[in-house]
């Protein structure tokens, strides 16, 4: 008789081994489930990076392109070949001339309309001259610019620029910035792709502006860096299909005179908006809007912003005040760990 | 070759890969980020995945630390002793290195698996 390698028993005990094995091998997957698809991008003056929970290259190299094409209709500083940009609006187009627009430049334009309705003029996007003064100013690190300068800046009126079929046309030397309006679009186009291709756990971060979209099991958990104490978090909180956005003034800053001059320009008074506040968080589902929301909140300051937000269903917002001082909306309670 | 020769490999192939897999299932909780502390105050908070070097304040001046491959330690320090220098790398969740003399206490916390990071 042929002998046999292993007998009866071994087998036995060989194959509850190997199913142990894979056993743990799957617990371990489970575990591990948490293997993330991610791609990094610079664009329109920010890092962004998106992350999917399955593998799908194809959908990651789209958002680039949708990301890459807004960076170049919204670009200030370049032209491209072939595309009429903000660029070519602010420098080039002469006044009182027409010119036709590609669809997705003119939506976003007319959306930087609608904000500045919505926001009672406080989020304006033909702020370009205005905000090229402070720029300037900042990248020196000192100084202010004159009341002088200030009042010949040119014009940051709203309706100095019209849209009409897929025309735009400008009666003034009025300049573009949608800096204010566009990430949260652009954002929320890319996660409006992704949810077209079927992906609905994702989480988004452009520049520190994070959308997320529904998970499977539970939320996701978001930091958000503390406004004083950089480099630390200091409130978490675990939100699904939910924009966190954060305006500050501890960001793109500079010191002069004992006085700090941040980026978030009052477009009432020109000047970098004076309140009482840090920062502000927004967290809603509206995901472009928080963007816009977020940077109106935090030129309306802590009173005047809390009375425009307690009555609308619109957002949770936390605020951060220059005495260190934190104060929340009724439901954004909800959401914070 | 004898066929227990060959059994006992297979058993000890077998065996090995349980090892692994269980330790792989026990050793989930590394730390990924670390927290340093000045007067019990959380100043600094440093994610251990990218290598970098760092400086903090403490109590008797500057203090260097350093990242390296999920490991982290104090490289420079000022007091008479340096033990927290000497420590060398910690890398498990809980563990810490304190300086005394400088007020400073570095911690490793679980990053708790935020899925990012607003600011």
């Amino acid at each position: 008789m042929k002998k046999q390698l292993f007998n009866k028993t071994e087998i036995f005990f060989l194959s509850s081994i190997i199913l142990l094995i894979l056993f743990l091998y799957l617990f371990i997957n489970v575990i591990d489930n948490k293997k993330t698809y991610t791609i990094n991008m610079f664009y329109m003056d920010t890092y962004i990076n998106v992350k999917i929970y399955e593998e799908n290259k194809e959908v990651l190299d789209e958002l680039d392109k949708l990301f890459e094409e807004y960076h170049e209709l919204t670009d200030r500083y370049k032209s491209y070949e072939g595309v009429v940009n903000v660029y070519y609006l602010n420098n080039i187009l002469k006044q009182k001339e027409e010119i036709k627009i590609d669809k997705k430049l003119y939506n976003l334009l007319l959306y930087g309309k609608e904000m500045h309705k919505k926001t009672d003029g406080n989020v304006n996007i033909a702020m370009g001259n205005i905000i090229d003064v402070w720029k300037k100013y900042r990248d020196l690190k000192k100084g202010i610019p004159s009341d002088e300068e200030i009042k010949n800046v040119g014009s940051t009126n709203i309706n100095d620029f019209t849209l009409k079929e897929d025309k735009y046309e400008k009666s003034s030397n009025v300049s573009l910035d949608l800096g204010a309006v566009a990430k949260g679009y652009v954002t929320e186009l890319a996660a409006l792709h992704l949810e077209k291709r079927g992906i609905n756990n994702y989480v988004i971060n452009a520049g520190g502006n994070v959308v997320v979209g529904n998970k499977n099991k539970g939320t996701y958990k978001i930091g958000i860096e503390d406004p004083i104490k950089k480099d630390t978090i200091f409130k978490t909180v675990k939100i699904e299909n939910k924009a966190v956005v954060t305006s500050g003034s501890y960001e793109r800053y500079y010191e002069y005179n004992d006085k700090t001059y941040h980026h978030i320009i009052d477009p009432k008074t020109l000047f970098p908006s004076d309140t009482d506040l840090i920062s502000v968080t927004v967290i809603t589902d509206k995901k472009a809007y928080a963007d816009v929301l977020s940077t109106y909140l935090f030129i309306l300051g802590y009173e005047k912003g809390y009375e425009y937000i307690k009555n609308r269903d619109e957002a949770e917002v936390i605020w951060t005040l220059k005495d260190g001082k934190i104060k929340y909306t009724k439901g954004a309670k909800y959401y914070v760990d | 070759m004898s066929t227990s020769d060959i059994k006992l490999i297979i058993y000890i192939i077998i065996f090995s890969i349980v090892l692994y897999l269980s330790f792989k299932l026990l050793n989930n909780n590394d730390g990924e980020l670390a927290q340093v502390f000045y007067d019990n105050k959380v100043i600094k908070t440093i994610d251990l995945k990218t290598n970098d070097i760092y400086e903090v304040e403490g109590y008797n001046g500057k203090i260097k630390i350093e990242v390296k491959d999920k490991k982290i330690r104090v490289i420079e320090e000022t007091s008479k002793l340096h033990l927290c220098s000497y420590q060398g790398f910690i890398e498990n969740k809980n563990d810490v290195i304190i300086c005394l003399p400088n007020k400073v206490l570095i911690k490793i916390v679980g990053d708790d698996n935020y899925d990012s990071i607003a600011r």
